[in-house]
């Protein structure tokens, strides 16, 4: 409590001359000053109005001699009127101050000064003289007509500035880039006031005929703060306005959804695909632009994370809100695939942008094994040196999990012999940075696996650790390897669809599990796994029930 | 109903005392009393505002009221002063109580403890605490926006301070004239004697030249009830026309573009603007030295202004054109029917109207709003 007080006698001395210099915020540096501590200042006129609250006027006066020029130089300081809550707290600090029995003549006085105070915050600054006089002469009191001469004012501005955008070249209707900077200054403060709208939107799609950015940043910053705290409303254009003409903001929006996702229940894809709707994002990636920065930062954190599932399927999903979105743009307004994916061949991309909802089930394999084929050339293909060899065509394959995720399951459930393609696929999906020896050898250890499966799939008695010797595990070798990983893979998925498995699913499961990263592991799988088949629909109900009870068995435990 | 009438009028008195240094008799009671009322009022508002028979009463009482304090020919109303306001009235009063310094120590604390009480507090009444931090917001935006972005558009009608001005005379005269038939006529009077009259003029135009109002959102359920819009434009072109000197100095003060998209709009206001461009038009003699027309009296209309009136209106769409040229040429007639210059001045009006028409179409941007002849 007493650290408390020593921080507010400080911040008050630091606050007292802040204000001073503001005064009344009519030069622009004041102006941008005062824009980036808005929200500070409101903080500490929360914390004062905590301790404040608690005394009587005459301790108040005690404590703080001069708290009656502080609160009147911030109500002259229409900034900080206009921002946010900071009106209501600073009229909630003067009603402290007032001397309930006031014993003297000075004590009156003060009083009296203050319901003066709190008049003018109210009394809505005149200015016109002869509006005023006119006004009043009708009958009418400013609240009467501000909200219509707000909104008439808003109108008129957001139409000038439509104007200026189209008729650049009539320099008489032109707005000067200072009284554009001035307009954005502005509407900081007043960014989360709802009829101020129609103005910020102006502002963000109007972008006027200067070669570089006008508006001021903090007008930025303000706009995008508000869209991530969903504290305004804006259509979409403008949005991505904003985060085509501000870097930063885009930047922290992402952020702002990496935080979210962070701090919520892990493994859950149908909260991480609510999330990702509610971001706007995917919408706004239809720009190319804008995807490529998201892209930027998804390929960021998969190399932070070292390639870690939750960031992959975080990927997924957001690719998956992205072609959802791009289906319903205007086909006129379409840019074209390369845009998106330069370093792509087009035909690459064209097939894994195709939903498999849309190619009828027969056709799975052949797409499957055509990817395949695709993705080996750009792999195995160093004469054309194209971007970043292998990674880059693994980091472009993640990205659509419809696909990805749909290779063992293919594997598993063809009784014929396995495709190479699919082997190589399946490796490659696991094991990037893999030789080629290195992977020729894997695919070999897939397609011993897959036998035995097989074998085994027709039994009806089985048991975990007949699954265990088919896989040829036990061995110590690291559970986190790749091969590792796709044995798991296999099996996991053996024992949801193969008839006999669902018995010995627990056994398995658990022989499997030897640490908690492998049971977060096995949680995310079965997770991603109901989320697509609820998509394709493609679920037996039986491998459904189990998949769902033990996922709910496994969360139990971690 | 006869109980919700009672408080009405004794919340009119009430809003008038608030103003009054009678404030000083006041104690925390009558405060507390005076909100109740107000905040009823409020609720009444917005539950029957839209309701045929209680919404008819009501305004019908606060008429009587108005008419009861001398019509509209003096002052503005000391009281309630317009129906909608009820909406609102907590705020009304609060803000004038808040206004008043001669309000009592006791009191003056109970009032700002009623109108801020602070988070979480029990019964605190939310909406006018809402209301007021809206106001506060509201009005520092506007003055924000008026000292950092508003610039004065030359389109008058299209200025955004002038169009806030003009919507409200439309709206009060609207209701002014429902209350009383010869209302508006009387109340136009007492503006013009207690307002600037310059900007009032202005307003005047801006007004003739706003779309037909469209019905505030609330009421548009109830469209029986009020009068059809367009009732303000109708009772201002009324009042112009019943005096004289009044759209003499309409005529005069404001510029020839706007009159000219007045008269477009009101065909009414015609025949008079041109019997008064023809009565300046006739005060002008032509310098035989000078080789120009000009003023008898220092307060006769110039003859470059007089052209542009013309020119303006000879830029007007078919129907007024047309009626001017008709005018001019009948004028030209009367005085002789001259082609010669320096004659009749309307024979030189329509000469210097000719070759400027030729020479305007040569030139690029015509004033705007006008269609080009």
């Amino acid at each position: 409590m007493a650290q408390d007080s020593v921080d507010l006698s400080c911040d008050y001395q630091f606050w007292m001359q802040k204000l001073s210099v503001w005064d009344q915020a009519s030069t622009l540096e004041t102006q941008q000053d005062t824009c980036l501590h808005l929200a500070q200042f409101q903080e500490f006129l929360r914390k004062m109005y905590e301790t404040l609250k608690e005394m009587n006027s005459n301790t108040i006066f005690e404590r703080f001699p001069t708290i009656d020029q502080l609160l009147a130089k911030a109500c002259w300081n229409p900034f900080i009127l206009a921002y946010d809550e900071s009106q209501k707290i600073l009229i909630r600090c003067l009603c402290c101050l007032i001397n309930k029995e006031p014993q003297n003549s000075r004590q009156s006085k003060l009083n009296s000064w203050i319901q003066g105070v709190l008049s003018h915050i109210l009394s809505a600054l005149r200015f016109d003289k002869e509006v005023a006089l006119f006004t009043q002469g009708l009958g009418y009191a400013p609240v009467d007509y501000y909200p219509g001469l707000l909104k008439n004012m808003v109108l008129s501005l957001a139409s000038e500035l439509r104007e200026n955008h189209l008729n650049g070249f009539n320099t008489q209707r032109r707005m000067t880039p200072e009284r554009l900077a001035s307009l954005s200054r502005v509407c900081v403060p007043l960014i989360t006031l709802p009829d101020v709208d129609p103005l910020v939107e102006a502002l963000l799609v109007c972008h006027g005929h200067e070669p570089q950015e006008i508006l001021q940043p903090e007008f930025f910053e303000a706009v995008n703060e508000a869209i991530l705290l969903k504290k305004i409303s804006l259509p979409m254009s403008a949005v991505v306005c904003l985060w085509l003409r501000h870097l930063p903001s885009l930047e922290k929006a992402m952020l702002h959804l990496f935080e979210k996702l962070i701090s919520s229940e892990r493994n859950c894809l149908r909260r991480i695909e609510c999330f990702i709707k509610d971001s706007s994002l995917p919408q706004a990636a239809c720009h190319p632009a804008i995807f490529r920065v998201v892209d930027e930062m998804f390929r960021c954190a998969l190399l932070e994370t070292d390639g870690a599932p939750e960031i992959i399927a975080t990927i997924q999903v957001f690719t998956q809100c992205f072609v959802e979105a791009l289906g319903k743009e205007n086909k006129q307004l379409r840019f074209a695939l390369k845009t998106y994916f330069p370093y792509t061949s087009p035909s690459l991309a064209m097939v894994l942008l195709q939903d498999p909802q849309d190619v009828p089930r027969e056709h799975w394999l052949q797409t499957l094994k055509h990817i395949s084929e695709l993705l080996r050339e750009a792999v195995e293909d160093q004469t054309h040196g194209s971007r970043g060899g292998p990674l880059e065509s693994w980091f472009l394959f993640i990205h659509f999990g419809g696909w990805a995720e749909m290779v063992a399951e293919q594997l598993l459930r063809s009784a014929a012999e396995p495709p190479a393609a699919l082997l190589w696929l399946l490796a490659f999906y696991f094991s990037p940075h893999d030789g080629r020896q290195q992977r020729a050898q894997t695919m070999v250890q897939v397609k011993a696996v897959l036998g035995h499966l097989l074998a085994m799939s027709g039994s009806s008695s089985l048991s975990a650790r007949d699954l265990q010797t088919a896989a040829g595990q036990g061995t110590e070798t690291d559970p986190r390897a790749p091969a590792q990983q796709l044995v798991r893979r296999l099996l996991l998925h053996f024992v949801l669809w193969a008839p006999g498995g669902h018995t010995i699913a627990r056994d398995a499961i658990a022989l499997m599990a030897h640490t908690a990263e492998i049971t977060h592991e096995i949680i995310g799988f079965l997770d991603q796994t109901l989320y697509r088949w609820d998509r394709l629909g493609i679920e037996s109900p039986r491998s459904g029930k189990l998949a769902r009870e033990l996922l709910k068995e496994l969360r139990t435990q971690v | 109903m006869e109980s919700l009438l009672q408080h009405l009028d004794r919340f009119s008195e009430l809003l008038v005392v608030s103003r009054t240094t009678h404030v000083r008799t006041w104690d925390p009671v009558t405060v507390r009393r005076a909100l109740q009322w107000a905040r009823y009022l409020r609720h009444i508002y917005r539950r029957f505002g839209r309701h045929g028979p209680i919404r008819t009463t009501l305004e019908r009482r606060l008429h009587s009221q108005w008419r009861q304090e001398g019509g509209f020919g003096r002052g503005p109303v000391p009281g309630l002063a317009n129906f909608q306001a009820l909406g609102h009235c907590d705020v009304l009063l609060s803000l004038r109580l808040l206004e008043n310094q001669a309000l009592g120590d006791a009191a003056r604390h109970y009032l700002v403890q009623q109108l801020f009480p602070g988070p979480g507090v029990p019964d605190a009444d939310e909406t006018l605490q809402e209301s007021l931090a809206r106001l506060a917001r509201c009005g520092s935006a506007v003055h924000m926006l008026r000292f950092n972005g508003y610039r004065k558009n030359l389109n008058l009608q299209e200025d955004s301070l002038m169009k806030t001005q003009a919507e409200l005379l439309l709206e009060r005269l609207q209701e002014v004239g429902k209350a009383e038939v010869e209302g508006p006529a009387r109340f136009l009077s007492s503006l013009w004697e207690r307002l600037p009259q310059n900007n009032f003029l202005k307003v005047i135009a801006v007004a003739l030249l706003q779309p037909p109002l469209s019905p505030r959102p609330q009421e548009e359920s109830e469209p029986s009830i009020h009068k059809t819009p367009g009732e303000g434009s109708q009772a201002l072109v009324h009042w112009l026309l019943g005096n004289s000197e009044v759209f003499a100095a309409f005529c005069r003060a404001l510029p020839a573009g706007l009159l000219t998209l007045v008269t477009s709009r009101h065909p009414a206001l015609s025949p008079v603007y041109l019997g008064l461009l023809t009565d300046w038009g006739q005060r002008l003699h032509y310098d035989l030295q000078k080789g120009i027309w000009v003023e008898t009296e220092p307060q006769d209309v110039p003859w470059e202004e007089l052209h542009n009136r013309f020119q303006s209106l000879c830029q007007a769409p078919p129907p007024l054109k047309d009626k001017v040229l008709t005018a001019l040429e009948t004028c030209k007639a009367q005085d002789g029917d001259f082609e010669v210059p320096g004659l009749s001045i309307w024979t030189d009006l329509l000469l210097a109207l000719r070759s400027g028409a030729f020479r305007k179409r040569q030139v690029l941007g015509l004033s705007p709003g006008l269609s080009s002849v």
